[in-house]
């Protein structure tokens, strides 16, 4: 692996101070966000799945279904899928 | 994983428990023999697959008996922050790979990601894509079984070339004779022995340490870990989950990456009956997801409440199930570990035969001799690519011993190509401009962009930043992927119609070709 190693370390002494002033300003931002809005993040990623879900037309979602009955609706096996992981980014 | 050996010594009923169990999946896998008759069933399992059968092997694939272990050692050293990976690592990805890439490889009619790729983009990104994940499933074969077969000499102290002659000939036998239906039914039982034997193991660790509140009291209350239980870790944490890497690199880019560019993950849900099921399959097994680190991050959990000065997270789950579990139990436990593993070679084994077969030796056969692989062909070059596969996994893995750095570098190479791959999936989908030369700069630039970023120290807090590369090497790639495509001719109507989204989505006309393309 020695070579791997010196491109490794060509590639850091070339570009590192560039991407070190692109990348730090956005590090301090970061940092003064809530520890709040960190869990609205998460929670907002799945609810925003769930919300998508329910855009799309409904014959798309459920192409050759089984049945027609509300069991075999996915948008609905969409929310029940995604209730639990919503709930421990809650508690957790 | 080191060679200190933490053996459990096996009564007779474990081996028995464990021999059982051996057989009776090799039987089960060699059953679906006599329904191959050509390369759609090899591969594709005749599309009979059920959402069910899809979403559990789905699931078992995507953990390795080395998952148990590493995971576990996550969960003992970081804490609860190591599940993320199967909670918002998962379920958001899969309803987007659900409902935008799976119909779409469902309906293309398709075998592999690369295909798919050559067909909306060029036969460049096509090949770079198949050799480059060909070449890692092979390598990752090899190291799996290498080390597995050191997680094996750790925690029973049996000999390591065994151990990976045994798992070699079980998955070999059956994934050569039974293709992808013996993959995916084999993984079905693995996965309910695994969720069994790993339920065990949850509830005697919990029931140790005093239920779960004791737990979490415990854990909190020594120096150094009053984070074990905090999902989301503050942005400058310098444990590899930071909040923010595990919202946009993990949940947006690596999961969803993973999801919809897997060959693994797609090839089952390309196997569906109907692609309702295909759908439903995805469903069911982000849900499934949810019960994961119950199963291999709580007992590591368990385990810095009762051993909280291990030399390594890693030996937490062998300690565990030697000093907690009685015979009997310790032996569907080690028959969980088996399925693991089994069900990832098996999965990693047809996947890497299904690219090689036919993105790479069926584009190279089609240019020699100007004609298409026919299904016999391509069903029988698919055993005999299965059969030297694990061949050459099982041969080359002693060689792998100590190579860790080998397989550190494996692992980081894929994850500095899932970023720059998703960006171009995704905008091939939904972005009817992206031209071919767009896909390949995108390709080509991003993956160059992210080998940069990731060698470069300093720049984030994290000691491990993959998952800020990942996110930041997807926001390159769908920039140059959109300035290159913008700047080059747009492709002909005829050779984008049912690849784009809004299509499927508004066009009749594209629509009713897709549904006849698919009957």
């Amino acid at each position: 692996m020695g070579f791997i190693s010196r491109i490794s370390a060509a590639i850091d002494a070339t570009f590192s101070s560039f991407f070190q002033r692109v990348f730090h300003p956005m590090n301090d931002l970061l940092l003064g966000i809530g520890e709040i809005w960190w869990t609205v993040c998460a929670v907002l990623l799945f609810c925003g799945a769930i919300g998508w879900v329910w855009t799309l037309r409904k014959e798309y979602v459920n192409l050759d279904a089984p049945h027609k009955g509300i069991l075999y609706d996915l948008r609905i096996w969409t929310i029940i899928s995604m209730l639990p992981h919503i709930l421990i980014y809650i508690i957790f | 994983m080191g060679d200190d050996v933490v053996a459990s010594q096996l009564a007779n009923i474990d081996v028995v428990i464990v021999v059982i169990y051996m057989i009776g999946v090799l039987i089960l896998g060699t059953f679906f023999a006599r329904y191959i008759k050509s390369a759609g069933d090899f591969f594709l399992a005749g599309r009979a697959l059920p959402f069910w059968a899809i979403g559990m092997s789905v699931v078992v694939s995507d953990i390795g008996a080395i998952d148990f272990m590493a995971t576990s050692g996550a969960g003992y050293t970081y804490g609860i922050a190591a599940a993320n990976f199967d909670w918002i690592g998962s379920m958001p990805a899969m309803a987007f790979a659900a409902f935008i890439f799976i119909p779409y490889y469902w309906r293309a009619g398709v075998f592999t990601i690369p295909e798919f790729l050559g067909r909306r983009y060029n036969a460049a990104v096509q090949i770079i894509h198949a050799t480059i994940w060909g070449i890692f499933l092979i390598t990752m074969l090899a190291v799996m079984l290498w080390m597995t077969a050191t997680m094996l000499h750790t925690v029973l102290g049996w000999d390591r070339n065994f151990c990976i002659i045994l798992i070699a000939t079980i998955t070999g036998i059956y994934t050569i004779s039974g293709g992808l239906s013996a993959v995916v039914m084999t993984d079905v039982v693995q996965m309910i022995v695994m969720f069994i034997g790993g339920a065990a193991l949850v509830l005697l660790s919990l029931h140790e340490v005093g239920g779960w509140s004791s737990l979490q009291e415990t854990v909190t209350a020594m120096p150094g870990r009053e984070d074990h239980f905090t999902l989301l870790l503050p942005h400058d944490s310098s444990t590899p989950y930071p909040w923010t890497g595990i919202v946009f690199g993990l949940g947006i880019v690596m999961a969803t990456g993973y999801m919809a560019g897997n060959q693994a993950v797609v090839q089952r849900t390309l196997g569906a009956r109907s692609e309702w099921d295909a759908k439903g399959g995805m469903l069911f097994a982000g849900f499934l997801k949810v019960f994961i680190p119950l199963l291999v991050v709580v007992p590591g959990l368990c385990a810095v409440a009762l051993y909280p000065d291990l030399s390594s997270g890693d030996k937490a789950v062998p300690i565990m199930i030697r000093e907690i579990l009685p015979p009997g139990l310790r032996g569907l436990m080690f028959a969980a570990l088996f399925a693991a593993l089994m069900s990832s070679v098996d999965s990693y084994l047809n996947s890497a035969t299904t690219i090689w077969t036919n993105d790479l030796y069926g584009r190279a056969y089609g240019w020699i001799t100007g004609r298409n692989l026919s299904p016999i062909h391509a069903l029988r070059t698919g055993r005999i690519v299965t059969f030297m596969f694990i061949i050459l996994a099982a041969m080359t893995a002693p060689l792998l011993a100590n190579q860790e750095a080998m397989y550190n570098f494996i692992q980081t190479s894929l994850s500095m190509f899932q970023g720059p791959v998703f960006a171009i999936l995704l905008l091939g989908i939904l972005w009817r401009r992206a031209t071919q030369w767009g896909g390949l700069a995108g390709l080509v630039l991003g993956v160059s962009f992210t080998t940069i970023l990731h060698n470069t120290s300093g720049v984030f807090p994290s000691d491990d930043p993959f998952l800020f590369v990942a996110w930041w090497s997807f926001v390159f790639t769908i920039i140059v992927t959109v300035v290159v495509s913008l700047v080059t001719p747009q492709d002909p109507d005829e050779k984008v119609r049912g690849l784009i989204f809004g299509q499927v989505m508004k066009d009749g006309v594209v629509q009713r070709v897709l549904r006849e393309r698919s009957e």
